[in-house]
């Protein structure tokens, strides 16, 4: 490989980045995204805005985000490919920013009640989290961009809601040709001072593809490389935006183009596609079918696989498993995902997601270009709005309503009773979450408009309305439940040890559960509830409760009225908020104590099977799929008894198959060596590179929380598969 | 409906035969190998397994026994009078006149009484082997093990019919020490034949063993004739039977079968050791022989039968070394 001493170097630096990131923000629950630290002495205050101290609406957005990129620092790596790196987060810069809750100017306290009550993060006044289609910017460039932003301007002349858009998208593009065309500058003059002839020489093209690509597209290889991580560069800097595309489609013309004419050999190509994976954890899928059902692997899938291999770093790159899949890509996932350890790549569903999608109307083509480019989700690139990943139920906190207006209100005591009233508290969550999801699309353009994603969208730029606000075509909104697993055990060890066997009663659980447990026979009570019949073991009472609540959930999300073109998806997915989450939730009759982390996803909790227990989460998981075209993701540790096993690797192929035979959406899974996860969980600072899958995120492993490490480690299926 | 009893029924088992497979372990064995790592499943009724350190002393299990065999006394036993639930306590188990209902296994929060064999029906055991029909493809399925399923011909027989009703690929871990007319009318149910042959000196089979191997040696004629695949396997013990004269015996007999996939060496592990302790009993001592015996004993069956393919644990002898290196992890 012709740039392996460029590449090693590279990833020093990267690990080097992220210790002082460690160092100076502390532990940080999220993807690694990245962005690396200001220059220490690096200063700037967002200019004054109308918004007294924060900044809100389309005019002001654009002038605080062109000046951070007029005042953004260069950055440029003489071992890169590509130059630039991101350092800051626009939407975190504003006063009481919360993750769970982003700033919002407009007043939704009629709502709030029931999201304390229910625990909802509701979506409201939250951004990105759906997909650009980037062959728009490739084939316009940001001069191209400009210019069409223009015309639109013109035609829309007397809309006051279009013209305050398109005049802030031209300035967020000429921030961003400001940032480029500084980065070339620099470039040039770091090339006339390098004495080095290898490095002066790739600081001088790197100026030059810079230079042509403040205002030209790219035309190579490696100018569409580079014109991605700007976007992807300028898009986070805005608003932590991650969503990538199908990068082996994206970059095949190029790479073919490169290769005919003789510019580049393969070493060229996995050394763009490294420098572009290490720039930025973007979530790309690779393989899987076209619109027509055609599979899209091609030689530039291959490298794309390769050049994650080579880098061995954080990573975000998702298989797309169908019929038709080339089988040596899926074959070459799996040994990587072996050999690396570092959680890449994930897979997908092909089947249950497409099957899932038509559900909701619409025709098999449009759903096969619904692809993999988010933490748990599918978006239609450039065409959907989504809030994806953003909008939780945490459907332990509707239990606990539901099983103490029971206790204290009812006589009649009985897990039917139970259900019924968690139905109706469901369905009034639901429909406290649909009205804020409302409430945001009514009014999230005059807050936080999509100024970066609508660049690359079909229909904002045209029409002069923000993605949020009709820009796009679709509107198929998430709403993910949280705790599937706590809800479903609990259920099941109410009618085993209550009902049907007699152990106990509704007071006497009651009291244990008030008090935590923390009573003379609590430890006894709270065994004897974790001790039931779980969800994940297979044909037990767990099992029927996890798809009851999952038909339940489904059946309610779709039975919301849709306001004009809303449509809502379900799915299960926790995100890094199971800990968060759990907190709120006090203990519950799954023996789970007050605090303690809510179960992950769609997954079972740990300790639900002693042996079989990788084909019984395959099974179980795949059996709770909401099935709309959302995710329910099932998410996977295993340690073999032997990374180099065939063997091994032919059955996690086997497991990863049969769970999308089965119905399953989406795998993230890691292969891990459990010894060495447990010592780094004790002596995190000895591990700096091990990155783990925390969840639809990679991150590496000693930048996570203590807490959070503890929940990898209680997720580890301690089975050998060889 | 014929009721059988069954030790446990394990999904995911990679060991006991090709792919991903179910293992249906039937309780009950004629043999008494004194390694055996799975006494739990000798004895052909249900037993009650113990495990004082799991006890949290809440003392479910005195209310449960109709005999009165569950007692809490002082940890120091000087004071004989029944102490109060939630003192320092030990919790004695009286085993002799232990009946094995269950009752106590029942009301157990905390699974320190948990009970080796439950008896089911065919229906039963087929709902879970077809939990996992998915993940069988094209060489995993179900296999019947021990104990010896051959001390229950008849339930054994039924599964493996409703195996194949289900399409599903079948085979049986047995010691063969049985007259071929009860091993016969199993055979048109069976994809895979594997057999354990301890040792091959009559006198040293039947002292460690307790029972002849005159059969088991009669039998490899019919086996070899009856056209299905067969694995033969030899657990290895230090002391017992990992030298040239158990090895080279056995290696010339396989040798002189047709459809012998491969021979395999199981070195012996101590993960039964606890489960004697549930029992009751006394925990036997032993090892796994070295791994230079066991590239000798290898380069003994070669040089006997050129024609045998080796495994180690599962795994061609080959890769023994990588495995062994690299160690289980999990």
């Amino acid at each position: 490989m012709k740039y392996s001493t460029q590449l090693a170097r590279l990833r020093e630096r990267k690990l080097a980045q992220t210790r002082a990131k460690l160092d100076r923000l502390g532990t940080q629950d999220e993807d690694d995204y990245g962005n690396i630290l200001p220059p220490p002495d690096f200063a700037w205050q967002p200019p004054k805005t109308d918004g007294g101290g924060t900044f809100q609406g389309a005019r002001a957005w654009a002038a605080v985000f062109r000046s951070l990129m007029e005042h953004h620092p260069v950055y440029i790596d003489a071992d890169d490919a590509l130059a630039g790196r991101w350092m800051f987060m626009l939407s975190r810069m504003r006063p009481q920013y919360r993750l769970d809750r982003a700033p919002f100017p407009f007043d939704y306290s009629h709502l709030e009640d029931e999201q304390r009550l229910y625990d909802i993060t509701s979506g409201i006044g939250a951004d990105a989290h759906f997909a650009p289609d980037y062959h728009i910017g490739l084939q316009l460039g940001w001069g191209g961009l400009k210019q069409k932003v223009r015309a639109s301007l013109e035609k829309h002349a007397g809309d006051a809601e279009a013209v305050e858009l398109l005049e802030a998208e031209i300035e967020i593009i000429e921030g961003v040709q400001n940032w480029i065309e500084r980065t070339a500058a620099a470039g040039e003059e770091m090339a006339r001072m390098e004495t080095d002839p290898t490095r002066r020489e790739n600081l001088a093209a790197m100026a030059a593809i810079n230079r042509r690509l403040v205002v030209q597209p790219p035309s190579t290889l490696c100018e569409a490389c580079q014109w991605l991580a700007w976007f992807n560069m300028a898009s986070r800097t805005y608003n932590r935006d991650g969503a990538g595309g199908q990068l082996d489609e994206l970059l095949r013309p190029y790479y073919e183009h490169d290769l005919a004419e003789g510019m580049i050999d393969d070493d060229d190509a996995l050394y763009y596609i490294a420098c572009l994976l290490l720039n930025d954890p973007h979530y790309y899928q690779i393989g899987g079918p076209d619109k027509t059902g055609r599979d899209q692997t091609t030689a530039i899938s291959h490298l794309i696989l390769e050049a994650a291999h080579l880098l061995k770093l954080s990573c975000n790159i998702t298989i797309r498993v169908h019929d038709g899949l080339d089988e040596k890509l899926f074959r070459r996932g799996i040994d990587i995902l072996f050999s690396d350890q570092l959680g890449y790549p994930r897979f997908s569903g092909d089947k249950a997601l497409v099957a899932g999608f038509m559900k909701n109307g619409f025709d098999a083509g449009l759903a096969r270009e619904r692809i993999a480019v988010g933490c748990n989700w599918m978006s239609l690139p450039g065409r959907e709005y989504t809030l994806n990943d953003v909008v939780k139920i945490n459907i332990a906190k509707v239990f606990e309503v539901a099983f103490w207006e029971m206790l204290d209100n009812a006589d009649a005591h009985s897990v039917e009773n139970l259900f019924s009233l968690f139905s109706t508290h469901l369905r009034h969550a639901i429909h406290c979450t649909a009205r804020g999801i409302d409430f945001h699309l009514a009014h999230q353009y005059k807050n936080e408009p999509e100024l970066l994603l609508n660049l690359l969208c079909h229909g904002p730029i045209e029409r002069g309305r923000d993605a949020s606000h009709g820009g796009v075509d679709f509107y198929n909104m998430c709403i993910d439940g949280a705790g599937l697993a706590t809800v479903a055990d609990s259920f099941a060890a109410l009618e085993q040890r209550i009902e049907d066997e007699s152990r106990l009663g509704w007071q006497a659980l009651a009291e244990a559960l008030r008090k935590n447990f923390d009573t003379p026979d609590g430890e006894k009570i709270r065994l004897l509830l974790s001790g039931s019949d779980r969800f994940g073991r297979g044909l037990s009472r767990g099992d029927k409760w996890a798809a009851r609540i999952t038909n339940l959930f489904a059946a309610s999300v779709k039975a919301e009225p849709a306001p004009v073109g809303r449509n809502l998806l379900p799915g299960w997915f926790s995100w890094a908020d199971t800990v968060r989450f759990g907190k709120t939730v006090g203990a519950t009759p799954n023996g789970r104590r007050a605090g303690a982390p809510i179960s992950h996803g769609a997954n079972p909790h740990p300790g639900f099977r002693k042996d079989g227990a990788l084909t019984a989460i395959v099974k179980a998981v795949a059996d709770v799929q909401p099935g709309y075209g959302n995710t329910a993701p099932l998410q996977l540790e295993v340690d073999p008894c032997s990374s180099h096993s065939p063997d091994a690797k032919i059955i996690v192929g086997n497991l990863i198959k049969t769970h999308f035979d089965l119905g399953g959406t989406l795998i993230n899974i890691n292969i891990i060596d459990a010894e060495k996860i447990r010592d780094a969980h004790k002596h995190p600072e000895k591990y700096p590179d091990l990155v783990v899958r925390v969840t639809g995120f990679t991150a590496y492993f000693a930048s996570l929380s203590k807490e959070f490490r503890q929940l990898v480690v209680d997720r580890i299926i301690q089975e050998q598969v060889c | 409906m014929p009721i059988g009893i069954v030790t446990d029924i394990q999904r995911f088992s990679l060991h006991d035969g090709p792919g991903i497979r179910t293992t249906v372990f039937l309780k009950g064995c004629m043999m008494r190998c004194v390694w055996c790592h799975n006494p739990e499943t000798i004895a052909p009724g249900p037993q009650l397994l113990f495990y004082p350190n799991k006890c949290i002393g809440c003392g479910e299990c005195l209310a449960a026994c109709p005999q009165g065999n569950h007692h809490f006394v002082h940890m120091d036993d000087t004071n004989p009078a029944a102490p109060e639930y939630g003192h320092a306590t030990k919790h004695a188990f009286s085993r002799a006149s232990c009946t094995v209902r269950g009752a106590c296994v029942k009301r157990c929060p905390s699974s320190a009484l948990q009970m080796a064999g439950r008896r089911m029906e065919i229906a039963d055991v087929m709902a879970e082997v077809l939990e996992d029909r998915m993940f069988y493809r094209e060489n995993g399925g179900v296999t019947l093990s021990g104990g010896e399923p051959l001390m229950q011909p008849e339930f054994a027989l039924d599964i493996l019919r409703a195996c194949k009703r289900e399409g599903l690929h079948t085979a049986i871990e047995t010691t063969l020490c049985y007259p071929w007319s009860r091993i016969r009318p199993l055979l048109g149910e069976l994809d895979l034949i594997m057999f354990d042959i301890k040792l091959a000196d009559a006198e040293n089979h039947r002292r460690h063993t307790g029972v002849s191997n005159r059969l088991l040696f009669e039998n490899l004629d019919h086996l070899n004739q009856c056209g299905r695949p067969l694995i033969a396997r030899t657990p290895l013990i230090a002391g017992i039977n990992d030298n040239e004269n158990e090895i080279m015996p056995i290696a010339r007999a396989l040798g002189r079968l047709d459809n012998l996939l491969y021979y395999e060496f199981l070195p012996y592990h101590p993960l039964g050791t606890g489960k004697y302790e549930a029992l009751g009993c006394a925990t036997p001592a032993f090892h796994a022989p070295s791994r230079q015996t066991l590239r000798q004993l290898a380069g003994t069956v070669r040089a006997q039968a050129p024609n045998i393919k080796i495994h180690i644990n599962g795994k061609p002898e080959e890769n023994y070394e990588i495995q062994h290196t690299t160690g289980p992890l999990a």
